[in-house]
């Protein structure tokens, strides 16, 4: 123990001690950060209101997982909702959870000037834009992964022979898995791209729900209004985007209504411009924690 | 981490137990070392000019009027901001290359806000600490016990926006202290705190660093809280050194006398200045410059000589607000006395 001074202000001689355990260095730190966010993104460990709203949109995904398995569970080979089709069910669901919670994630650390205390700990601002988007990522998976996990792990228990069903279907979980990480990794690096530039909270949300559905509409009308060039504007919406690149991901064809049939780009564009936009948003997101004044 | 010849490393102060109130430090490694530190901002701002300061651990007063460069110079030696030339190291790290691992073993009380308000100070200091590389067990029990020495208990579980402005500068006390840094880093640490709550946190500062053996580098622009607390000063002004010197040696006696007689004090200052001396009256004290011994002699005639009576006769002690005279000033004052 330390040594005790008497008086009256030894109330503070509680207990402060040196520490001379284990100091576990930067991926220690990264890690810390990186599960701490998570949490924070639905909202564990805080009042009970900041809980409600990841939860509830949470909650919205698994829906026509459970419909699926109620539907399936009354009549046989009856199968409404496909993986390949999952998403289209879960994306309004996906830019609502990014909307609320990206900023809770990066606009609340630069209002609260916390960004100080953070770069001078045991890691470097890149490491904190990392964590912080590999956190987004992964709360999103509970939504775009977990699910079909759930409606796959359903659809094998309510067949009556699970071999023969794991034979057919194995096929479909790498396909699940990098839809579900394709879809959660552009949908988290827009979002924190785009939260990232604002300390303002509510400016962040309204901005990255702008991007997700007022794009989708404007798409809608190039392609189907102006056509040739006009085609490519299907890229520049972050949902048809993934739509198109989930067709690819499970080699479907798209229904002749679908905007990615309208549109008749090569499929393989789709992952390609997916996987450019993460990257492109990851440079971004790096770019202005190199430069945020802490 | 790796013992390197002449460099700070954590194993060598792991030896050291923990009932050890003073920290041994290499002897050859300073607390921290800068040389010609610039910082420019654009092309007109020049925030630290060619900074060179080199110091040994102990209760540092870190002190310069408001934009002197204060905060421009913690945050640099934080690795928050890069210099535009020059380099710094602390405890034998550099600063803009080994962040990472000299920051564990340094804590930061910056001048701003910097807490969220919707989490209880445990829940946010545990998570600093664990930031900081603590492992989650060693952070929850520290936390505890660095929230009790800053002052922080039953209150610690409530969320930090009900907090009066007293207990949030304990929060970032702690969050800096959490990690038991070898070096703390305050910037302002009173700032916004009634006379009670300034007291508090200054004697907290003292002994944290008195008790426990933990360096600090303390800016202030309240020279009375850094004489109360320091041991050391570092006068910056400008962006460059002014000084760096124990704080003694900035109060030490000056070469000027200052004597007071009852009487007429003109027909005084005229003989003296007939003697040769340089004379300068401020109110009712004449300053006397000292050339050398005989000064007191030719002061004592003088008096007896106009049958004044002799008030008093000192030799002048420097103040520490000399050190913020304006130049101008100060080029008068070599002028004239």
């Amino acid at each position: 123990m330390p040594p005790r001074s008497e008086g009256a202000g030894s109330i503070y001689d509680l207990g402060y001690r040196r520490y001379d355990g284990l100091r576990l260095g930067r991926r220690h730190s990264v890690l810390s950060l990186y599960l701490y966010t998570v949490r924070w993104a639905f909202g564990l460990g805080r009042r009970t209101s900041s809980k409600i709203i990841p939860v509830a949109i949470s909650i919205i995904a698994f829906i026509p997982a459970l419909i699926q398995l109620g539907v399936a569970a009354l009549a046989n080979d009856v199968e409404i909702i496909k993986p390949e089709n999952y998403y289209s069910y879960v994306q309004v669901s996906v830019a609502l959870f990014c909307a609320a919670v990206s900023p809770e994630l990066v606009a609340r650390d630069q209002r609260t000037r916390t960004l100080s205390l953070y770069f001078s700990r045991a890691l470097l601002r890149r490491d904190y834009a990392l964590a912080k988007l590999a956190a987004l990522t992964t709360a999103l998976l509970f939504l775009t992964l977990l699910p079909q996990v759930v409606l796959f792990v359903g659809n094998m228990l309510s067949t009556k022979d699970t071999s023969a069903f794991l034979r057919e279907n194995w096929g479909q979980v790498p396909r699940i898995v990098g839809s579900g990480l394709l879809i959660a990794g552009l949908m988290a690096s827009l979002s924190v791209a785009i939260a990232c530039q604002t300390s303002r909270r509510s400016y962040a949300t309204v901005a990255v729900i702008a991007v997700f559905l007022v794009s989708t509409p404007l798409a809608n009308i190039f392609v189907r209004e102006a056509g040739g060039l006009g085609n490519f504007a299907i890229l520049f919406s972050p949902f048809d985007l993934l739509g198109g690149t989930t067709y690819w991901v499970f080699d479907v064809t798209p229904g002749s209504d679908s905007i990615v049939s309208i549109a008749d780009l090569p499929m393989l564009i789709y992952p390609i411009v997916t996987l450019s936009f993460i990257a492109i948003a990851t440079a971004v997101v790096l770019r202005r924690y190199e430069r945020i004044a802490a | 981490m790796a013992v390197v010849a002449g460099r700070f490393s954590p194993e060598d102060s792991r030896a050291v137990q923990p009932s050890d109130a003073v920290r041994v430090y290499p002897s050859e490694v300073a607390l921290l070392e800068t040389r010609g530190l610039t910082k420019r901002y654009g092309t007109i701002v020049t925030a630290l000019d060619s900074l060179s300061i080199s110091l040994e651990p102990g209760i540092i007063g870190l002190v310069g009027a408001n934009g002197a460069g204060k905060s421009t110079l913690i945050k640099i030696l934080l690795g928050l901001l890069e210099p535009t030339s020059g380099s710094a190291t602390v405890l034998g790290l550099d600063a803009a290359t080994e962040g990472p691992e000299l920051r564990q073993f340094v804590g930061y009380m910056p001048e701003h806000d910097c807490l969220p308000n919707d989490v209880s100070a445990t829940e946010f200091v545990a998570h600093m600490a664990q930031v900081n590389g603590l492992p989650r067990s060693a952070a929850r029990e520290r936390t505890a016990e660095t929230l009790r020495h800053v002052g922080l208990f039953e209150e610690r579980y409530r969320e930090i926006r009900g907090y009066s402005t007293g207990m949030k500068q304990r929060v970032k006390l702690a969050q800096a202290l959490v990690h038991d840094p070898r070096v703390m880093f305050l910037d302002e640490p009173t700032n916004g705190l009634d006379p009670a709550g300034r007291d508090e946190m200054l004697d907290l500062v003292r002994r944290t660093g008195k008790e426990f053996g933990i360096a600090i580098i303390m800016a202030s622009h309240l020279l009375g809280e850094i004489e109360r607390v320091c041991e050391h000063l570092v006068v910056i002004d400008g962006g460059k050194l002014l000084r760096s010197a124990p704080i003694g040696e900035f109060t030490e006696r000056t070469q000027v006398l200052a004597v007071e007689v009852e009487g007429e004090a003109a027909e005084f200052v005229g003989r003296l200045r007939g003697r040769g001396l340089k004379v300068v009256e401020e109110g009712r004290l004449l300053l006397i410059g000292i050339e050398d011994d005989a000064v007191y002699n030719q002061i004592r005639d003088t008096v007896a000589d106009l049958g004044l009576g002799l008030i008093r006769i000192e030799q002048r002690r420097q103040n520490l607000e000399d050190l913020f005279r304006s130049p101008t000033q100060e080029a008068q004052d070599a002028a004239t006395v």
